[in-house]
């Protein structure tokens, strides 16, 4: 034994299953590992799409590419109202149906979806209504079975998840179970006041997610943006079957600065400052500790939501490759009803947004120093419990049939 | 007069050309093109009338300011781009220890609301 056992381990005692041994970094550098991901992971369990607000009326629709499935996911909001997600390729000889353009989602309306190859159309509900010169095709050839191919989609609290799989081990919320559970309830719909953050990061997706997945960061990386804000450890860890989630605390600065300070006189913006308020279910905060300032979880694979007393946000991240990833941030408050308010959401989201730089700074390094494969083991302490979890999770899925 | 403020305002008019400015990524773009004397300048001239701009503002509907009004609003907001700067990381005009900013994307920022 090297090191003396300081204070009690709070979660290694409550969680005594998961061990206390160091992980191994190969899940993050592996590129066979990433394959084994894509199969037994990525397309066999929920996972987040968006919320039902991107879809306002029948007949917007969101295409989002998934390079780990190479495949392009059209959620489309039919005129009954029902949100469906359909694979992005023609029944007809394979083209794409919606073109995608740029490097990031792509959003619209449209009364009909027409391939621009041979104009085959569809409808809302992704059925196949339309075939230019149906006469000429044969009799082997049968439009109703011919819509666009559905991807299973369903929605928990107004975020929309699909799963690859043709039969889902569980439904949604069997998947999301105590998880869903506890975030029932906080009023995501009302919080509509959206800032999105994204890029493309050359790193394996896992080291995104342990990076937000922890506090023990705080005191370095948010040593410019959060000085001394919320280094006060994890309190109140519950690991929710595959998820996981706790409450991060706050240490509220003796003076804040001048323009931050203004910022909070006017809206609940940032969470920089406590509120009372009635925003949060009984679930979150349930000691109900003063110094409580927002609700960190993962719900596996690869989305992190939080809540805090009148702001949510949520990071995501996508795998590409072994070697690469796309990292979504997103921010949520009230729309602003005054300029003043509009103008402290503003300086919220600006701190907030550079705290996300200071998170990302670290990633891209992790990666290019793990693939050297100078460290075979990665150690974790008690407050990083969250991290520990998701080895253990991955490595049952990993562990289990395809 | 491009830059004229409203009445009590007309002292920022100096800085209305360079730093006015309608959108999220115009207002970042500024600041990472900024040196430290040009941000904590302007922090100074301008953070001292935040409050008073606020309040002005909010004599119109969200989203009906008149024009002098708007190029006013638009210096507050730029105030609020640039304040963890000055306020938090000593005048660094850019983040410091921080990933490289221009591969961010602000999927809203080019919206002038």
């Amino acid at each position: 034994m090297c090191a003396a056992r300081v204070q009690e381990q709070r979660w290694a005692s409550k969680y005594p299953w998961l061990g206390t041994g160091p992980v191994s970094s190969e899940p993050c550098i592996s590129p066979s590992v990433f394959e084994q991901e894509v199969e037994k992971v990525f397309k066999r369990v929920w996972l987040c799409m968006g919320r039902v607000e991107e879809f306002p009326e029948p007949g917007c629709y969101k295409l989002k590419q998934l390079d780990f499935a190479s495949a392009g996911v059209l959620l489309i909001r039919g005129k009954d109202g029902v949100i469906r997600a359909f694979h992005n390729v023609c029944s007809h000889r394979g083209n794409t149906v919606v073109v995608p353009e740029g490097e990031w989602d792509n959003f619209g309306k449209k009364g009909m979806f027409s391939c621009r190859f041979h104009a085959w159309s569809y409808n809302d509900k992704g059925e196949l209504v339309g075939v230019q010169n149906q006469d000429c095709f044969h009799a082997e050839f049968c439009k109703e079975d011919n819509g666009l191919t559905p991807i299973r989609c369903e929605v928990w609290e107004g975020f929309v998840f699909i799963n690859f799989a043709e039969d889902p081990d569980v439904g949604l919320q069997e998947y999301l179970g105590d998880m869903g559970q506890h975030f029932t309830g906080y009023p995501y719909h009302e919080l509509t006041y959206q800032h999105t953050y994204y890029t493309y990061l050359n790193c394996n997706w896992k080291i995104g997610v342990d990076a937000f997945a922890e506090a023990y960061h705080v005191n370095t990386i948010h040593a410019g943006s959060f000085p001394g804000t919320f280094s006060t450890g994890l309190q109140m860890v519950k690991l929710l079957g595959d998820h996981r989630t706790t409450a991060i605390c706050f240490n509220p600065p003796r003076d804040g600065p001048p323009m931050a300070t203004l910022s909070q006189t006017r809206a609940r913006g940032s969470l920089v400052n406590n509120v009372n308020g009635t925003t949060l279910p009984p679930t979150i905060n349930d000691e109900s500790r003063d110094d409580f300032s927002f609700e960190l979880s993962v719900f596996f694979p690869n989305w992190l939501l939080h809540v805090a007393e009148g702001i949510w946000f949520t990071h995501q991240f996508w795998p590409i490759s072994h070697d690469k990833c796309l990292w979504e941030g997103k921010y949520y408050t009230r729309a602003p009803t005054t300029h003043s308010e509009r103008w402290a959401m503003e300086a919220a989201v600006c701190l907030q947004r550079n705290a996300w730089l200071e998170d990302t700074a670290t990633m891209e390094g992790t990666f290019y120093a793990l693939r050297s494969g100078a460290k075979k083991q990665l150690h974790l302490q008690d407050e990083e419990i969250l991290v520990r979890h998701g080895y253990h999770v991955l490595d049952k899925y990993l562990d289990s049939e395809a | 007069m491009s830059g004229a403020l409203p009445d009590g305002f007309g002292d920022l008019e100096t800085w209305v050309d360079e730093w006015s400015l309608a959108t999220q990524n115009a207002r970042w773009d500024k600041r990472l093109a900024s040196s430290k004397e040009e941000i904590t300048a302007f922090y100074e001239a301008v953070s001292p009338r935040v409050e008073a701009i606020l309040d002005h503002a909010d004599g119109f509907a969200l989203g009906a300011l008149p024009e002098d009004s708007e190029r006013l609003y638009d210096l507050a907001l730029m105030v609020a781009e640039i304040a963890p700067n000055v306020e938090l990381y000593q005048g660094d005009p850019n983040v410091p220890y921080s990933f490289e900013e221009r591969r961010f994307i602000a999927v809203h920022g080019e919206s002038e609301h």
